[in-house]
């Protein structure tokens, strides 16, 4: 049969289409994805744990979630070039012919088709998500955390089918190929810069360089970012009568100005968001055991938090025992010494360690004890 | 014990692409999965019938030097995580914390700045050619071809292949990125 195009024998040409390359790419695209799933997965137990989990969920480091969701994110934009380079090296196998050998052959073949499709759509939808920019008619969240399983697990396909090659080319280091070098040295470079000038967003020690995040933690409303501004959320103003309210055993309720007179606590605690980007604050306020306890909760209650946001998904949020009882979570008050902003939840936010943060409601109204 | 653990790794992928599709198509939020296999195709088609045909028509017809081509990668890593924010420079849906950058001054100063450090690294290479002969990497890439090629390999500061098209080994783009 006369083949054409990519499908003639020798159409592609350049030595780099090779195992050994496509190992050691493979190796580090492979660990991007890994560390990108499990954070992924610790994301959304934290946001959305079954309840079985909820009580588990530990309240410290209090820096947890920073530290998870940035990586979630500086490897998830890593995975980008990795992936671009991984999908090149083994390009050629695309035009491979016959197009399928056998059933199993064929099998395979639809399995690295999802994985791709998977891992494409994962990045893309990831990558967007940090701009809060949807242009997709499926929801982010559920579709970009079912996407993450079928992609490890493709993943998973994918290593056991080649294991025997991967193996073959594992420690291999000869012939050496001084393209080679330069394509693997040029990748990794490209995973350098992406990472420099764009994990600014979460650590702090490289924000000077944050030229293309879609974020600076030091820019918004009292130098902290925000995810739902107060108009978003239709709570600019609050009600002239506002108290919070506080239903327990013994149930009371408590203007701004009461809150205040309050013992006052001090937390350094992070804003963590589950788009990626973090920013640390001085925060003080009530701390949420001492207002439970006033209700009359015994200790080791759990408490259910309502906000003043007429809508959204985290407008209730509940929150497990260990972090009630944390002593560094707070009803806050103040940030950076100042009354908070309407954006960032004027007149009482919640601040709790290691919580992403759509859960530190904002605009609290009520507290109740479960 | 090789093989135990090949099949292991194979049921347990498949166990998690099973769970992973089980939910999608059961989950209450997602109520058009058809529309997510449709972007999947497309996120196929478009890197695999569009963006890396490109790149390999760029390498073998239009790129030459290593250097030239390391720095392209670069530049498509840079440019497929920043042109989402330049595209959405002050689009923030009234939250104006979100892309508050000038994103296009600045992904053109990162391609600037990279495009800096791979000139002098081009220099340095060449420099080196001038010097005690090719460097060992240039020998390397410039190995095994003739004697007329390696000096202009050497003016060329890095150009291993003067035919270019005919020896065609480096001919397809190497690339960062899918863009």
């Amino acid at each position: 049969m006369l083949r054409r195009g990519p499908f003639r024998d020798g159409a592609f040409r350049s030595p780099l289409h090779e195992p050994r390359t496509t190992v050691v790419l493979g190796r580090w695209l492979g660990a991007a994805m890994l560390i990108c799933f499990l954070t992924g997965l610790f994301s959304h137990l934290l946001q959305d744990p079954p309840p079985w989990l909820a009580g588990w969920l530990p309240s410290r480091p209090a820096q947890g979630y920073r530290v998870t969701q940035g990586l979630h994110v500086i490897s998830g934009l890593a995975a980008i070039p990795l992936l671009g380079a991984k999908l090149w090296t083994v390009y050629p196998r695309l035009f491979e012919w016959p197009p399928a050998r056998s059933v199993l052959h064929a099998l395979e073949r639809l399995g690295i088709a999802v994985l791709v499709a998977a891992t494409l759509l994962e990045l893309f939808t990831g990558l967007l998500n940090t701009l809060q920019w949807y242009p997709w008619p499926f929801p982010f969240r559920q579709t970009h955390f079912w996407l993450g399983w079928l992609a490890v697990g493709g993943l998973l396909v994918h290593v056991a089918v080649k294991a025997p090659l991967i193996a073959r080319n594992w420690w291999r280091s000869g012939p050496a190929l001084a393209q080679r070098r330069a394509f693997l040295g040029a990748v990794g470079a490209a995973v350098g810069v992406v990472t420099l000038t764009t994990a600014g967003q979460s650590v702090p020690w490289l924000r000077p360089l944050d030229l293309l995040a879609p974020r600076r933690p030091d820019v918004g409303p009292q130098r902290l970012p925000v995810n739902r501004t107060a108009a978003q959320a239709g709570t600019q103003s609050t009600p002239p009568d506002w108290q919070l309210r506080v239903d327990g055993p013994r149930p009371y309720r408590l203007t701004l100005a009461e809150l205040m007179e309050l013992p006052q606590h001090e937390a350094e605690l992070p804003i963590s968001c589950v788009e990626g980007w973090s920013a640390s604050a001085r925060w003080s306020g009530v701390r949420v055991a001492d207002l439970l306890a006033r209700a009359g909760a015994h200790a080791g209650s759990a408490v259910k938090v309502t906000s003043l946001e007429a809508a959204g998904p985290y407008r209730i949020m509940e929150m497990p025992a260990q972090y009630a009882s944390d002593p560094l979570t707070l009803l806050a008050l103040r940030v950076n010494g100042e009354v908070l902003d309407a954006d960032h939840g004027f007149p009482a936010r919640i601040i709790a360690p290691n919580r992403p943060g759509v859960l530190q409601t904002k605009w609290v109204a009520r507290l109740e004890v479960l | 014990m090789a093989a135990l653990l090949r099949g292991a790794v194979l049921l347990g992928g498949l166990v998690l692409m099973g769970y992973g599709l089980y939910g999608m198509l059961g989950d209450p939020f997602i109520t058009d999965p058809v529309s997510v296999l449709v972007w999947g195709a497309w996120a196929l088609v478009l890197h695999d019938g569009w963006w890396v045909p490109l790149l390999c028509l760029a390498g073998r017809y239009a790129v030459r030097g290593p250097v030239l081509r390391g720095w392209l990668i670069v530049a498509a890593a840079v440019t497929a995580v920043g042109l989402p924010a330049v595209l959405r420079t002050g689009d923030d849906n009234g939250n104006p914390s979100v892309l508050p950058l000038p994103y296009l001054r600045n992904l053109l100063l990162v391609l600037a700045a990279t495009a800096g450090l791979a000139l002098l690294l081009a220099l340095a290479r060449r420099w080196r050619g001038m010097g005690g002969g090719a460097g060992p990497h240039l020998r390397e890439v410039a190995g095994g071809i003739s004697a007329r090629a390696r000096r202009w390999a050497r003016w060329a500061g890095g150009r291993a292949r003067p035919q270019g098209r005919s020896s065609g080994r480096p001919g397809h783009g190497r690339r960062g990125s899918h863009g």
